[in-house]
């Protein structure tokens, strides 16, 4: 019995949505390995990529890729099933959700507006997981406003790049 | 290049109040904070272990042992404000993020769920200078 080849589309789909996935395990690594700004900050590379899966194949590719990268990037540092690697997920799949609800729903709002509110949410996110699982102590809102700035200023520049990266793969394909 | 930076008028309102909304929010915290001397809190989950005032210069420094989740957290206060001097987790950013002495300044070990943070006027050696 022959199995019935798939289409050649649907074959470059997910060749395409797994190259996304490996950059994406490839930059949450890297952000992991390098000298890092504080412990609490990253340039958030790796949600870049979430937004590109994002507005180039969709809600479903976005959240896959976002839980894909944080398991298969936390395996291969090591901090697999750690606090860290509870931290980065629920730090991603924020990030994810709230960009899918602001692409679906605000009107008007580009790539940077998205990655803006992507990257507040991974930061709110974070501080919410460690607060109710790790360490329940308020005070650690405290060191919020200023990471919130910084995530404003990272938000919005990787928003431009996603805008730049997402109109050159779309005209080249 | 600005050009690429150039957001649509929606995006430039989310960040003006995403803007406001921090700022307001580091002032209320400041405020809240600051006032007093500056002082360290360690926690170790729900529990406030200690809170001991940053020494001054001249004063000597202070030690704490803390029991966490995984083991022992060396905490030390000194004259350059709180840090973590050694801890049992894997990833030692606790240890690698040095010396705090800001209000609302925190150093956290959350696999040790140590938590150091600063409150109180910070009397940094740039202050006492001002003769």
């Amino acid at each position: 019995m022959m199995i019935p080849r798939p289409p050649l589309a649907e074959l470059e789909g997910k060749a395409q949505w797994l190259a996304l996935l490996l950059l994406a395990i490839g930059l949450h690594m890297f952000e992991a390995a390098m000298p890092s700004l504080g412990p609490w900050f990253k340039p958030g590379l790796a949600n870049l990529v979430t937004l590109l899966v994002l507005v180039m194949m969709g809600p479903r590719a976005a959240i896959a890729v976002a839980i894909g990268r944080v398991v298969v990037g936390s395996f291969f540092i090591g901090t697999l099933f750690t606090p860290t690697f509870v931290i980065s997920m629920a730090g991603g799949l924020a990030a994810a959700f709230i960009m899918i609800a602001a692409w679906r729903y605000i009107p008007g709002i580009s790539l940077i507006g998205i990655s803006l509110l992507g990257a507040l949410a991974h930061m709110l996110a974070q501080f919410v997981t460690v607060e109710s699982l790790f360490i329940q102590q308020g005070v650690l809102y405290y060191a919020l406003p200023p990471l919130l700035l910084l995530s404003c200023i990272t938000g919005w520049i990787n928003g431009a790049l996603a805008r730049y990266i997402s109109a050159r793969l779309t005209h080249d394909i | 290049m600005l050009q690429l930076l150039k957001g649509s008028n929606t995006d430039r309102l989310l960040l003006l109040a995403a803007l406001l909304a921090i700022t307001f929010s580091w002032f209320v915290i400041q405020a809240q904070i600051s006032a007093g001397p500056a002082m360290a809190e360690i926690y170790h989950g729900q529990i406030l272990l200690a809170t001991y005032p940053l020494p001054q210069a001249g004063e000597a420094e202070q030690r704490f042992e803390v029991e966490g989740e995984l083991g022992e957290t060396v905490v030390v206060l000194d004259q350059q404000g709180a840090r973590i001097a050694s801890s049992p987790c894997s990833t030692q950013h606790c240890v690698l993020s040095g010396a705090h002495r800001h209000a609302g300044d925190i150093i956290a070990c959350v696999p040790n769920r140590i938590l150091i943070s600063i409150r109180g006027k910070s009397a940094s050696g740039y202050d006492a200078i001002v003769e």
